[in-house]
């Protein structure tokens, strides 16, 4: 039994991690033609050309945007979520629906819809950006923290009650220390969208905000730099793993 | 340039249905006319959004490195939105457009053939500005590639950048002896199978290589009218779906599976998979084969019927709140001494829009101080014979035409 929980393990590391292995030789390789097997030249030329591109700046920009989509998305989602697992909601799967819209509906299309309204409404761009990648973060984290609610019981606060804690402090204390891990679940999976998204970042951030993704996208639309793309790629790509591991962690003391 | 025509119709829909509300006027609005002075002073201060394609590394480094700081010293500041796709910064503008926005995020894009023509039809282009820059005396007034772009009328909506023109790339190690014709091409292709492709249209130069044959088998430039009609597409069409049709067998993998784009064409070259490759700037080819991407023996097809040349521009859109520092970058553009940076194979290597029969001596002679690239020929040579390219309302029905006809028939 143990083994195969660890067999399973290795295979979800190396599911994981085997198509970085290509991505991290483009990155380190300054010269690598078909047919070699492994680059000609190994470099720190792709890592200059991202730095050049302004990666740095990039990565800041959407480690703010991954932020605060999170800080705003997560305690969002936590409410909607307890609202919807417990019965106080009429017409729950309609509210759902619309909470879930945002998975169904194409992305350009909306980010263009909305783009004109917000103009309209003169709303400043990066509060737009951040407006709609929160709605797009929502469906997220409240379907986690709905089903995080419902396996929760109640009890454990009606009991800190009995004992004379307040509200307040039944939900600070006992209730967010028992659902951290669906928390942390819940903000990192909003943290993404934040940070990976491309399309509203550009049309509805009118290019002020530079991000990582979008450096990826139009170094991507070129031949002949793959190794920056690749450097740019990973630099999208780790963090968010990195982050992953730390989740899972949390997870796994409780 | 990729282009992003379908996008951008899917995006005029979207706004549609989304913001419930009819288009606005699609008349394009015009500059003021008034003294450069005032031009000038006014754009002091302003800070410009050029949008352009970020897919070329010493594009973008050209900008950064040389016309930005350019630009500072006559108090501009320019500020580049790397985009993978042109149409993004289109699909931004009709959307300040549509949303009556009188100082968008948008001042400057790079721009030519479908996305111009798109902006042209929707009013997002500022128009009767481009003609009156200072810097424009050292252009031809009579010169075809600036005063059309893809058959739309440029007439002041748009201010030429560089030239381009349409290539075919070969390695010399394993093509000796090179054919001279676009028929010699196909028929080389037939001769050695799986050495050659082209990219699928409608990618930009996919679609281009498609014009180009077409032009080749209805007996050559001139044939087919630059407007298009249902009645010039139903008889020069056939012709060319046949050939292509006849070419498929003999191409890469059988012509089961094309290149989606020039990129991935490229790549194919780079590796050696195919000993053929095209592009619509050959500027990029001398760096290319600098950084070891292409081989050394990489050398460029010059045809002897001539190949679609073009310009492309700098488009500035009419939602633009800095229209008048986007106008001192255009302007600045232009001058000689940018162009001459530009054109450096070191710096950029892109084709110059100025006449140089109409500049200053010490402005020429930096023009032909530039070195000479082993992979590259000179444009003059490039150019010869240059054919102008079909109009826009060509390209979408060619490329359907080739869906239907040859990839799937």
């Amino acid at each position: 039994m143990a083994l195969s929980v660890r067999a399973g393990r290795a295979a979800l590391a190396v599911w994981l991690l085997l198509p970085l292995v290509p991505l991290v030789l483009w990155a380190a390789a300054d010269r690598w033609a078909a047919p070699a097997v492994l680059p000609q030249a190994w470099g720190t030329a792709g890592l200059r050309d991202a730095v050049a591109a302004g990666a740095g700046p990039a990565s800041v920009r959407s480690t703010v945007l991954g932020l605060v989509v999170a800080a705003l998305a997560t305690p969002l989602g936590a409410m909607a979520g307890r609202a919807l697992a417990g019965s106080g909601v009429p017409a729950r799967g309609a509210v759902l629906g619309a909470l879930l819209s945002p998975l169904v509906l194409p992305p350009f299309a909306v980010a263009l819809g909305l783009d004109v309204l917000l103009l309209r409404l003169r709303v400043p761009s990066s509060v737009g950006v951040v407006l709609l990648l929160t709605v797009a973060a929502l469906p997220y984290t409240t379907v986690l923290m709905r089903t995080a609610y419902a396996a929760h019981d109640p009890g454990f606060e009606e009991e800190a009650r009995t004992l004379g804690a307040t509200a307040r402090r039944a939900v600070l204390a006992v209730q967010l220390p028992m659902l951290a891990p669906a928390l942390a679940g819940a903000a990192f999976l909003a943290f993404l969208v934040g940070w990976s998204d491309y399309v509203v970042t550009l049309l509805v951030g009118g290019g002020q905000l530079v991000t990582l993704p979008l450096l990826v996208a139009s170094a991507a639309s070129s031949v002949g730099n793959e190794a920056q793309v690749a450097v740019l790629s990973l630099g999208s790509v780790l963090p968010p793993l990195a982050l992953l591991v730390a989740v899972g962690l949390l997870g796994r003391r409780r | 340039m990729p282009t992003g025509r379908r996008r951008s119709i899917a995006a005029g829909a979207a706004l549609l249905a989304l913001a419930g509300c009819a288009a606005p006027a699609a008349e394009a609005p015009v500059a003021a006319d008034r003294p450069w002075d005032d031009v000038l002073a006014e754009a002091d201060g302003q800070t410009v959004d050029l949008w352009m394609y970020g897919g070329e590394e010493a594009g973008s480094a050209y900008v950064d490195d040389v016309l930005a700081p350019a630009a500072a010293e006559l108090g501009v500041t320019l500020r580049r939105v790397p985009v993978s796709d042109t149409g993004d910064a289109l699909d931004r503008v009709l959307s300040e457009r549509q949303a009556g926005v009188t100082d968008g995020e948008v001042d400057l894009v790079w721009v030519n053939g479908e996305n111009y023509a798109a902006g042209r039809q929707a009013g997002a282009w500022l128009c009767d500005w481009a003609l009156d820059l200072p810097n424009r005396q050292y252009t031809d007034p009579d010169d075809p590639l600036l005063s059309s772009d893809f058959g739309v009328p440029v007439e002041g909506c748009e201010s030429p950048w560089h030239k381009a023109q349409f290539t075919l790339v070969y390695d010399s190690a394993r093509v000796p002896e090179p054919p001279t014709t676009m028929a010699g091409v196909l028929d080389w292709a037939q001769a050695n199978p799986g050495r050659f492709t082209y990219p699928a249209p409608p990618d930009f130069t996919g679609s281009v290589f498609v014009r180009q044959v077409l032009t080749s088998v209805v007996g050559g430039p001139g044939e087919v009218p630059v407007e298009f009609s249902q009645e010039a597409y139903d008889e020069y069409a056939p012709a060319l779906f046949d050939r292509l049709a006849a070419l498929r067998p003999a191409l890469w993998r059988g012509g089961d599976t094309y290149p989606q784009s020039q990129q991935e064409l490229d790549r194919l070259f780079a590796d050696g998979e195919v000993d053929m490759t095209m592009t619509y700037g050959p500027a990029t080819l001398a760096d290319l084969v600098a950084d070891g991407t292409f081989p050394e023996t990489t050398r460029v097809l010059t045809l002897e019927e001539g190949t679609f040349g073009n310009a492309s521009f700098l488009a500035l859109p009419s939602t633009s709140g800095d229209s008048a520092g986007a106008q001192v970058v255009a302007d600045l553009a232009l001058s000689p001494e940018q162009q001459a940076a530009k054109a450096d194979p070191g710096t950029w290597g892109q084709f110059t829009v100025l006449d140089l029969g109409l500049l200053e001596e010490a402005d020429r002679a930096a023009f032909e101080a530039l070195p000479a690239s082993p992979v590259v020929p000179p444009y003059e040579e490039l150019s010869e014979n240059a054919q102008p390219e079909l109009s826009a309302d060509w390209v979408s029905p060619l490329d359907e035409g080739w869906r239907r006809s040859v990839l799937a028939p």
